[in-house]
């Protein structure tokens, strides 16, 4: 059945067995610009970890502490440029309210490029809130480039500077669980994202609020509260509601008829 | 000229461009584009090596800083700032793959992030005995779930309780595998949503468009 369907997706000049996921790529890419140009907001509900972010900001404020803010150690994934939106957040409210802003960077070999982009960021807000002064370079020290020495310097910040609150988005691994824990440790309100599905639970046991799946590649239009990109959040609500029919429906039919044409098309 | 790369449109211009790069040669048989993914990524690695430069010098200047201030953990950055000194110069010296530079990775880097890592099997334990309080019905099933299958992998228990088994396989080959696509395809398709924002020119705060300009 699997070859039938293959068939059926085969078109000239598209690499074999790709045709479907471009179909559905061209096809969210459609749908995307469409509910951008209606401009008409989808329901969306709270996302607690989302919301949190302006409430630990404002706890660390009152407590006269620092807070720090990571975007993961990766290079560009969609996680760590999801990450950057989060820090531009953060980083802006910190100027604001005259918090001091951690941001320990690097982790792996492509952290490199990134670290450049994140310094880049932090330092623009400062600059749009008229306060270019406020920005240190020492806050936001280059690591190193290996995951666990990384994690080490990691530790190493939490506990000298023991910040009020520690949002760690992006794409982080296994270090995820040795870094919350430790944020607990020091009484820091620990906001994590669970993108490396292995780790998710762990995480979510070991932070007080944990953004989800799809909530951390849509928390920069939730941040930004523009209609325009809010929209795009009922794509990926479609797109998710017609997964879930395909796989239930497929697995009635394999187990009623014993035919596998659904299965032959997800997988295709 | 500055105004010229700092331009929110060039920009765009260039990410649209390099997406298709990568895009069109992953679905589409053009043998012509082939090559321009590959120099993609070798431009990526030219400018990486630039930005060791920056990161190194940011290191060295943040770990001075620290000692001639007498900051909390100054003598730790002491011991960086040698490490890093002799490494840098051991590799320009004799290279990576020499006997020397060997023993300092694997006497000095290996066993210390060994021991970073195995400190995490300490940190699950303790979020694992913070989640493990039944304040609602949804952490009890979750305490129900997370013992059946605690259980089934401890090689003891797992050869005394055989029962317990089939209903732990249950758990992980079905529940867990199951929530696992859901969350693969929720990850995949926000992904996906996030690059049309960004390609719309609509997200661009990974670029440093911050606030009024993009974002």
């Amino acid at each position: 059945m699997i070859t039938i369907v293959e068939s059926l997706f085969h078109i000239p000049g598209v690499v074999s067995g790709r045709a479907l996921g471009l179909i559905l790529i061209i096809g969210i890419f459609i749908l995307g610009i469409y509910y951008m140009r209606r401009r008409k907001l989808p329901y969306i509900r709270r996302v607690a970890a989302i919301d949190a972010i302006d409430e630990a900001l404002g706890r660390s404020t009152e407590m006269g502490r620092p807070i720090l803010c990571s975007y993961g150690r990766g290079g560009f994934a969609y996680s760590v440029i999801a990450a950057m939106s989060v820090l531009g957040h953060v980083a802006r409210i910190a100027a604001e309210t005259d918090t001091r802003l951690l941001v320990p960077t690097g982790g792996s070999h492509t952290g490199y490029l990134t670290r450049e982009l994140a310094v880049d960021i932090v330092r623009s807000q400062y600059q749009m809130a008229g306060k270019p002064e406020m920005f240190n370079m020492d806050d936001m020290p280059f690591l190193s480039g290996e995951q666990y020495s990384f994690t080490a310097g990691y530790i190493g910040m939490l506990v000298r500077e023991r910040p009020g609150a520690v949002i760690m988005t992006g794409g982080h691994s296994s270090e995820a669980m040795n870094i919350a824990e430790m944020s607990n440790l020091v009484g820091a309100l620990t906001i994590t994202s669970g993108t490396y599905v292995s780790n998710m639970a762990a995480l979510a046991c070991a932070s007080d609020y944990i953004m989800l799946v799809d909530e951390q590649p849509a928390a920069g239009a939730y941040l930004s509260r523009d209609p325009e990109q809010l929209a795009t959040i009922r794509v990926i609500d479609i797109y998710k509601i017609l997964s879930l029919v395909l796989i239930v429906v497929g697995l009635i039919i394999l187990n009623a008829t014993g035919n596998d044409f659904i299965r032959g098309l997800l997988a295709s | 000229m500055s105004w010229f790369f700092k331009s929110k449109q060039v920009n765009l211009a260039i990410l649209v461009a390099s997406f298709m790069m990568g895009f069109v040669p992953y679905f589409l048989e053009v043998p012509q584009v082939y090559g321009f993914a590959n120099t993609l990524t070798m431009v990526s690695a030219v400018v990486g090596q630039f930005a060791i430069v920056i990161a190194i010098y940011s290191q060295y200047r943040r770990s001075l800083r620290f000692i001639s201030e007498r900051r909390k953990g100054w003598v730790y950055n002491i011991y960086l700032l040698v490490l890093m000194s002799v490494m840098i110069l051991m590799g320009f010296l004799v290279g990576e793959h020499h006997a020397s530079y060997m023993w300092l990775v694997n006497s000095i880097v290996a066993p210390c992030s060994s021991v970073v890592y195995g400190i995490l099997a300490f940190y699950m334990f303790s979020a694992g005995a913070r989640a493990f309080r039944a304040r609602s019905l949804k952490a009890a099933l979750l305490i129900i779930a997370g013992i059946t299958v605690l259980l089934y992998q401890a090689p003891l228990t797992g050869a005394y309780f055989p029962g317990i088994s089939p209903y732990a396989v249950f758990l992980t080959e079905k529940v867990g595998m199951s929530l696992n696509r859901m969350f693969s395809i929720a990850i995949i398709t926000g992904a996906i949503m996030l690059n049309v924002r960004m390609l719309t020119g609509r997200e661009l705060a990974f670029m440093g468009f911050v606030g009024e300009e993009g974002s």
